[in-house]
């Protein structure tokens, strides 16, 4: 089945994010690998979302989770071939999931052989492949972003006897983008997994491309203007692709991202996730309204990218040093809970398994306007090892059924990447995916249900979005319209019943629709509307006039 | 339609008459509000000059100190015909985004409630006590719609101690100049220090916190259509808290001028206050006939100041008041006063203005003797109060003459020694409180 030809597609689809070496080892060698994801499309098709995204699959030594990229245009051995990922993404393709791969332009590996020749030394041509000086003092007052493990974004090499300039860890050198080198060889990166056929890019680090003196090194001109052009020369030469900016900024920087809707075509909205979960805890909606009214409008053809968790820490680098301390204090109280600025705990452990409370936020996340993103095992309410190092523990093995390493793979349980959760309460044999698909009302079939009823109603993915002002703080309700279709969103953010009267005299006459389980609701009138909601209950109308 | 709201302690069928009524639509405020840890309540009355930034002071404080609690600001309105209510609404709702966070964690609700058709400070701090019992405020502060004075750091000074030290009652300290608050100086606070035991000096001010615990007794007490408590009830509520074994403490908050609006009528203050007091005694008199002696009541920061500036306002004619006031209630003073106590009040009213001194023997064994009087309602209780006004008038001015030109030190000196005076003469109101009339 050839993929619709829409160059709209990213705002309507339900993206899944996955590490390819997480998901279904196939042969045995305890590691994930492409045959084996091309083995669980199916899951993926029935889940019902239309797109994945794939974080790096690339050659690297790993030691930042693939982010450390050693060879762009190959796949690391241990995940298979050029090929297995080609046989991958056709399949995918067959089966209407377009495929989202990450471009880790920033930086690459310092074992990748462009920075092998550039430290080899200083009359290399590539030497200004990246960013050297002499001494460590350049760019002053520049954040350090893994505050846990670097001291500086200088790290002296021994064998060229200068410093060079890494943004992220000390074994990532930052590509020197000034040089028409470098940009033109990160295109033909690019052309290359275009060309084989994949639908877009997640465009890892994008505000750090670009350094200059005096300023924070990120968000300049300079890297709009790079990012601009890869996206004219891919708009000429590739339909239907999507940009996704990684850019943990305030939404006021991130607008820049979107340009004239001639850069990205979507960008995470990162201050708005950790206040989803500010706001479930303090029982307010104020939160979430804040942060939404400071976000400014967007082009048309342009999408935020929402999202609850992700493969690292849950970053509270967006929020005040009072709101960070609210969070570490409720949901990181073990300080092994916490690194760099943010929280390395998956969504069900920090909803401490609550199933109410993990539907609400998944409600809001498939409600709100933007393209959702669902982390693996999310889905199922897998669980987190706050133990492993870095954010392993977020990254532990997909858990299929209750057997052998949970069905993840066949290889001795010490073999794995990493070992499976095995715990009493999120362990593989309580949580996966083959007991929940025999129970009707598990969280999967729940998640199923959502995301079908999502994909039946355009208006949640382009529709509009109006705040209702009820003075119960406790509640969060919105409505969302497109065209002729309008969707009320009450949501209850509150740990127990409410009651809330809501203003809809412009919807006067209209009947509301519960879309679950498509009941009728009283007409409404004159008067404010009354609903009144269990625990972290959520309803989503549609309005009808009829 | 009104809904009917009854305590806690006596929810009746029987008893829903009598119970307070808070309106439906106050009510659905506070239904949309729901449970709170901290309550600040601002009783107004044409106050749209004034109460924006009472408002922005409360909210300061909260952003600054309180920032996870749950945060109600209750405007209770005497029937404003100004714009009250619209200002305490809507003003500096905060838009102004911090750069890279919000303006508070959570919501700070703003309920406003119209309570009466006239304003009754009884009626509008019955209405924030009930309020508070119903929202189970953990901690709750009143404060004035007319101070402008108040600060954030006031409102911080004022809850701290009742929300994080487990106080239950706070009566606020200020720094006033050495010609404010003489009335608190040379009556209230040594009158009420001597009979309660406590040294609690603003007992009649415009501020105070209380614990959630205090509201529901408070809302409890069958005094709330009395009128000494409708017109002023801060001074029961911290007699309350003392007799009633509440941990109380005082805090200091700041430098505070003289009331903007309206200005001081001595009459209706004294009547208002002096008459709250003595119907406190009159309450509580189990609790202070055994007392001896006063105790230091916890303080956060300054005792008190007295700042050494200000002028005192026409003493002369505070004098001709006095001398006027004694001979025009000479039958009236007769039937209160004992006839030593009547000659001798007579002999300094006549006095030359110069030389003219009212010592503390001799305005105490008065005051005394008036508390008495009122207790065994000699004549109308009213006209008792009232008749203490030129013997006020007689002590200011006495007061202003013989400090004209003294340090503050000095000043404090003497109030202190009037406080001794009026503890070492209680053996004398009890005499007299007792006696058969």
């Amino acid at each position: 089945m050839a993929l619709r030809n829409d160059n709209l597609w990213y705002k309507d689809a339900v993206i899944y994010q996955l590490h390819v070496r997480t998901f279904y080892d196939s042969n045995a060698d305890g590691i994930g690998d492409f045959p084996g994801l091309t083995q669980r499309l199916g899951y993926l098709q029935e889940l019902g979302v239309s797109a994945l995204w794939l974080m790096p699959f690339y050659p690297s030594p790993l030691k930042d989770d693939g982010y450390d990229i050693a060879d762009y245009t190959s796949v690391h051995p241990s995940y298979g071939t050029v090929q297995d990922f080609k046989t991958f993404l056709n399949a995918a393709h067959d089966r209407n999931i377009r495929v989202i791969v990450e471009m880790v332009l920033n930086h690459t590996s310092d074992q990748h052989p462009w920075f092998q020749e550039s430290r080899s030394s200083r009359d290399n041509p590539k030497r200004d492949w990246y960013v050297w000086s002499d001494t460590d003092t350049k760019y002053q007052g520049v954040p350090i972003i893994f505050v846990d493990t670097e001291m500086s974004n200088w790290a002296w090499d021994p064998i060229s006897k200068q410093y060079y300039w890494h943004r992220f860890f000390s074994h990532q050198p930052d590509l020197n983008y000034d040089n028409p080198a470098v940009r033109e060889a990160m295109w033909q990166v690019m052309k290359f997994w275009l060309d084989m056929g994949v639908d877009g890019f997640r465009l890892d680090a994008v505000p750090n491309l670009v350094e200059r003196e005096g300023t924070r090194c990120e968000n300049l001109p300079e890297t709009h203007a790079i990012i601009k052009d890869y996206r004219r020369r891919i708009d000429l030469a590739y339909p239907n692709k999507m940009l996704l900016a990684e850019a943990n900024q305030w939404p006021t920087d991130v607008i820049s991202y979107f340009g004239l809707g001639d850069e990205f075509h979507m960008a995470f909205h990162f201050p708005l996730m950790p206040r989803m979960f500010m706001a479930v805890k303090l029982e307010d909606r104020k939160p979430i309204i804040d942060i939404l009214e400071q976000t400014p409008p967007i082009p048309e053809i342009c999408q935020w990218c929402i999202f609850l968790r992700n493969h690292d820490e849950l970053t509270l680098e967006m929020v005040t040093e009072i709101e960070r301390d609210y969070m570490y204090d409720t949901y990181a109280t073990d300080k092994a809970m916490r690194i760099n600025l943010g929280i390395r705990r998956r969504l069900a452990p920090m909803m401490e398994n609550d199933r109410r409370r993990i539907e609400l936020m998944n409600g809001l996340l498939l409600s709100m306007p933007g393209t959702p993103v669902i982390y693996y095992g999310d889905e199922i309410g897998m669980g987190d090892n706050i133990y492993l190092g870095d954010r392993n523990g977020v990254r532990t093995p997909m858990q299929w059924n209750g057997g052998w390493n949970g069905g993840f793979s066949a290889a001795d349980p010490e073999r794995l990447y990493s070992p499976v959760i095995s715990n009493p309460v999120y362990g593989y044999q309580a949580v996966n995916v083959e007991s929940q698909r025999r129970s009707e009302h598990s969280l999967l079939n729940w998640m199923r249900s959502l995301i079908q009823t999502r994909n039946l109603f355009q208006v949640f993915s382009r529709g509009s979005i109006e705040f209702l002002d009820p003075s119960n703080h406790r509640v969060l309700a919105y409505v969302r319209q497109l065209g002729g279709a309008t969707v009320l969103v009450v949501n209850n953010l509150s740990s127990s019943a409410q009651a809330v009267e809501l203003n809809l005299q412009r919807y006067k006459g209209h009947i509301p629709i519960e879309m679950f389980g498509r009941n009728l609701f009283p007409r409404i009138g004159e008067l404010p509307y009354l609903l009144t909601l269990g625990p972290y209950q959520f309803y989503w109308f549609r309005l009808r006039r009829i | 339609m009104f809904l009917a709201f009854s305590s806690r302690a006596g929810e009746q069928a029987g008893n829903l008459a009598e119970d307070i009524l808070l309106g439906d639509d106050f009510i659905r405020q506070l239904m949309s509000v729901g449970e709170v840890d901290l309550l600040i309540g601002i009783p107004s009355y044409n106050s749209a000059i004034t109460i924006a930034q009472t408002v922005r002071a409360i909210e300061e404080s909260v952003h600054q100190n309180f920032v996870r609690d749950r945060i109600v600001i209750v405007n209770v309105d005497g029937g404003s015909t100004d714009n009250t209510t619209e200002v305490f609404l809507e003003s500096d709702r905060r838009k102004a985004f911090d750069r890279r966070g919000l303006t508070s964690l959570r919501t700070i609700h703003r309920v406003s409630w119209q309570y009466g058709k006239t304003p009754s400070l009884g009626m509008a701090v019955r209405t924030i006590v009930a309020a508070a019992d119903l929202l189970r405020a953990r901690s709750c502060a009143v404060v004035s719609s007319t101070t402008i004075d108040l600060t954030a750091s006031w409102v911080t000074n004022l809850l701290r101690p009742v929300h994080k030290e487990k106080f239950e009652y706070v009566s606020p300290l200020y720094a006033r100049n050495r010609y404010e608050g003489l009335l608190s100086r040379n009556l209230l606070y040594p009158m009420v220090r001597a009979i309660f035991g406590l040294r609690m000096r603003e007992v009649y001010s415009g501020e105070w916190a209380f614990s959630g615990r205090l509201a529901a007794h408070y809302l409890d007490q069958d005094v709330w259509a009395e009128e000494p408590v409708r017109a002023r009830p801060e001074g029961w509520l911290a007699i309350t808290a003392m007799c009633s074994g509440y941990a109380c403490c005082q805090s200091f908050l700041g430098q505070k001028g003289a009331p903007t609006v309206g200005g001081v009528d001595t009459v209706e203050a004294i009547r208002q206050t002096v008459g709250n007091l003595f119907w406190c005694m009159e309450r509580y008199q189990e609790h202070w006939l055994d007392r001896v002696g006063s105790q230091p009541v916890p303080t956060f920061g300054p005792e008190h100041e007295i700042l050494n500036n200000g002028a005192p306002s026409n003493p002369e004619k505070i004098f001709e008041l006095f001398r006027t006031g004694v001979a025009e209630l000479e039958p009236v003073l007769a039937s209160i006063l004992t006839q030593e106590t009547h000659r001798q009040l007579n002999g300094i009213a006549s006095e030359d203005a110069e030389k003219f001194r009212f010592g503390c023997e001799l305005l105490v064994r008065a005051l005394y003797e008036f508390a008495a009087s009122y207790h065994h309602a000699v004549i109308n209780r009213d006209h008792i109060v009232q008749a203490l006004v030129p013997l006020y008038r007689g002590r200011l001015y006495s007061y202003l003459l013989q400090h004209a030109h003294s340090s503050v030190e000095e000043m404090q000196a003497d109030s202190e020694l009037l406080c001794l005076e009026f503890e070492r003469q209680k053996p004398y109101l009890i005499e007299k409180w007792n006696a058969k009339s």
